[in-house]
């Protein structure tokens, strides 16, 4: 389940989609659900080197991946994946 | 004098006796203006044995040099010693007040004594006139700001009190330019307790900048920098604030029913996502500022402004509440009354769970959204079990005998980040000047938001220095004076910069930070002559001792004693948390 957060949903029609993602990395997964979403999202996320912007925020499983491989970290079958643009507040 | 107007004026209402207080460079220099500034000039006026209430209490309105200048520089520090918490306070607000007050030919006005009976302040070219306000008591913020205008000029610019403030509640707001809010620490009942209604400010006069040609340089970077960062430039324009509800919760620390929980199960419902495609209006923007985070709301049956994130969660999340019109509808009354949202849902959410052990019998439930309007507007007026929730969560738990259950610190209540799910910020609540705020140093911005830099949350490593560093940074802004959501865009060097083209003095980095450290360092001397010392830098002990069962924060517990040493050695304080002498020489305070 790759859910959608933020800016994010200005560019897919629905918050959430279901994606095989068994022993993707997130970079590859991310790829997959821009077409499955139906929408282009990756720019509000990735800079033009397709690297993380400061302040994008993906969590597999709750967890940060920039604390594990980054956009080469591995999504498993049944993992949830929440994608957050840039965003703060106070 | 360039960036400044000359004159702060010191105002007995007791007396009617008005005088200039003389600031010299040298202060200027050493504590900029705004929170700095106010906290020094408050320091010499009073101690630690003035009462919050009493005549002899200094309520202070400042105004930094970069006020009335660069974007969001319409900004106001209100400095005093708190009646909520004990301790010195400073609290913002937004808005245009600042700018116009500067305009209207004042940097700052201190208020001593007590009217005999009520009154409003009217400043215009530099002049402050005492005006009759007692056909304004007992008006509510949006019906004051309105008469105050219509006596004096549509284009004054009014910070008031409402009901709350005139009742003495401990957690009453000023509110200035319709819903913008001093609101933390409970300024707006010092304003009650001295027969101070408004304060209207009105005028023409410009800011002198000492390097036009170089301000104008250092502006259209700045605007630049503030659009290229999807922060400033898109996210806060777009969702607002509340665009954390779903962030903060995804990380399993979205305190629910009072910090048992991490998790709320609806936070989808009160998002900025959800606010946007409901009950948004329009964006709102504070004193030339570019980035509008404030929403105009329309609910079937009323509008207003808000709610922000803290305000969304405060009647939210912490009370079980999903329903998102009546959170918005109890953040309109706050407004109205002049409360502090915050301290008001905090409360509420404690006086549930007390309800719950079975510690207090008021009835209070989980998730009961149809009363909200009522308890904010009951607390107001001190009425019915609003008496009750006056008393703040600190106050209100040690009577019902759980102070435990009160989510505070110093006596203030605990914004909406769940300490247990990000180590720097526990550190940044229990080591706070003003008691349990985010805003001294937001941690929140490198634990989870990842700015400037991406820190491991659960980690204790070297988050004393961060720490110190933030509320050393925030200081700097808070003094200047400018809105801390340029921090998203812009770092230390940019502010020296901005100061250098408006005042025309060169600072540098190093000295700034020293500034900021000096401001902190005063204000915790203030606070250890109160009687506050390393007890008091602690928190509740839930985030000691309870874990999450579910959500990503689970299983964590705060882990203050691996970070206090550390933190005070930072900061050249005993183990007492006491600044040692040769600190203060350092700082040559």
């Amino acid at each position: 389940m790759v859910k959608f957060y933020g800016l994010l949903r200005r560019h897919v029609p629905k918050a959430a989609v279901e994606i095989a993602a068994d022993g993707l990395t997130v970079l590859a997964l991310l790829r997959k659900a821009e077409e499955e979403a139906g929408g282009a999202f990756l720019d509000e996320l990735l800079d033009r080197e397709r690297g993380l912007l400061t302040g994008t925020i993906i969590l597999v499983n709750g967890e940060n991946i920039r604390l594990g491989q980054g956009l080469e970290t591995r999504v498993g079958a049944g993992d949830r994946v929440d994608l957050f643009s840039p965003a703060g507040g106070g | 004098m360039n960036g400044w107007m000359g004159k702060i004026v010191k105002l007995d209402l007791g007396t009617g006796v008005q005088e200039i207080v003389e600031v010299g460079d040298e202060t200027r220099r050493r504590y900029i203006g705004g929170r700095g500034l106010g906290v020094k000039l408050y320091a010499d006026l009073c101690s630690a044995a003035t009462d919050p209430f009493a005549d002899g209490n200094a309520l202070i309105f400042m105004t930094g040099p970069l006020t009335g200048t660069l974007m969001t520089s319409g900004r106001y520090q209100v400095v005093s010693r708190s009646p909520l918490t004990g301790t010195i306070c400073d609290s913002s607000s937004g808005g245009t007040f600042g700018a116009v007050l500067k305009a209207a030919g004042l940097d700052g006005l201190i208020v001593t004594g007590r009217a005999p009976t009520p009154v409003y302040l009217s400043v215009h070219d530099g002049e402050v006139d005492v005006r009759d306000a007692s056909a304004l008591w007992g008006l509510d913020t949006q019906q004051t700001q309105k008469a105050v205008q219509a006596e004096l000029s549509a284009k004054a610019s009014v910070a008031c009190i409402g009901p709350a403030g005139e009742n003495r509640i401990l957690f009453a707001a000023i509110m200035n330019d319709k819903d913008r809010a001093a609101g933390r620490g409970g300024m707006g009942a010092i304003m009650g307790a001295k027969n101070l209604k408004a304060i209207a400010a009105s005028g023409g006069a410009s800011v002198a900048i000492a390097d036009p040609a170089g301000y104008k340089d250092v502006a259209s970077r700045l605007d630049r920098m503030v659009d290229k960062n999807p922060v400033t430039g898109k996210s806060l324009q777009v969702l607002g604030t509340s665009v954390l509800v779903n962030i903060i919760n995804a990380h399993g620390m979205f305190p629910t029913e009072n910090f048992r929980r991490g998790v709320f199960n609806d936070a989808e419902g009160t998002s900025g996502e959800k606010i946007a495609e409901s009950l948004l209006q329009r964006q709102s923007a504070c004193y030339k500022c570019p980035i509008g985070c404030g929403r105009t709301t329309r609910t079937k049956d009323m509008s207003g402004e808000g709610p922000e994130y803290e305000t969304v969660w405060a009647f939210g999340a912490h009370l079980g509440i999903s329903d998102l019109t009546a959170i918005t509808e109890a953040n309109y009354a706050c407004n109205e009354l002049g409360l502090d949202t915050i301290t008001m849902g905090s409360t509420i959410g404690c006086a549930m769970e007390l309800c719950e052990t079975g510690a207090w019998t008021a009835g209070l439930r989980w998730g009961e959204a149809g009363k909200l309007r009522e308890w904010v507007t009951d607390t107001a007026y001190r009425r019915g079990i609003g008496a009750d929730l006056a008393l703040g969560s600190k106050r209100l738990a040690a009577r019902c005998g759980r102070p435990d259950l009160a989510m505070q610190v110093k006596g203030m209540e605990l914004p909406a980040y769940d300490p247990r799910g990000a180590q720097g910020m526990a550190l940044s609540y229990a080591t706070s000047n003003r008691g349990g705020c985010h805003m001294r140093a937001y941690m929140i911005a490198p634990e989870i938001l990842g700015h400037p830099v991406f820190l491991d949350r659960f980690s204790t490593a070297g988050k004393a220095e961060l720490v110190a560093l933030f509320q050393d940074v925030s200081a700097v802004v808070d003094s200047a004076v400018l809105c801390r959501f340029l921090q998203f865009a812009v770092g230390i060097s940019s502010f020296a910069e901005m100061l250098r083209t408006v005042i025309g003095l060169d600072f540098s980095d190093e000295e700034l930070m020293t500034t900021g450290r000096r401001i902190y360092t005063l204000e915790r001397l203030f606070n250890n002559r109160a009687g506050f010392g390393r007890g008091d830098d602690t928190l509740p002990p839930r985030f000691f001792n309870e874990e999450f069962q579910t959500g990503s924060s689970r299983h964590r517990r705060v882990r203050l004693d691996e970070m206090l040493d550390d933190y005070y050695a930072v900061r050249g304080w005993d183990k007492s948390g006491a600044p040692l002498p040769r600190t203060l020489a350092e700082l040559g305070l």
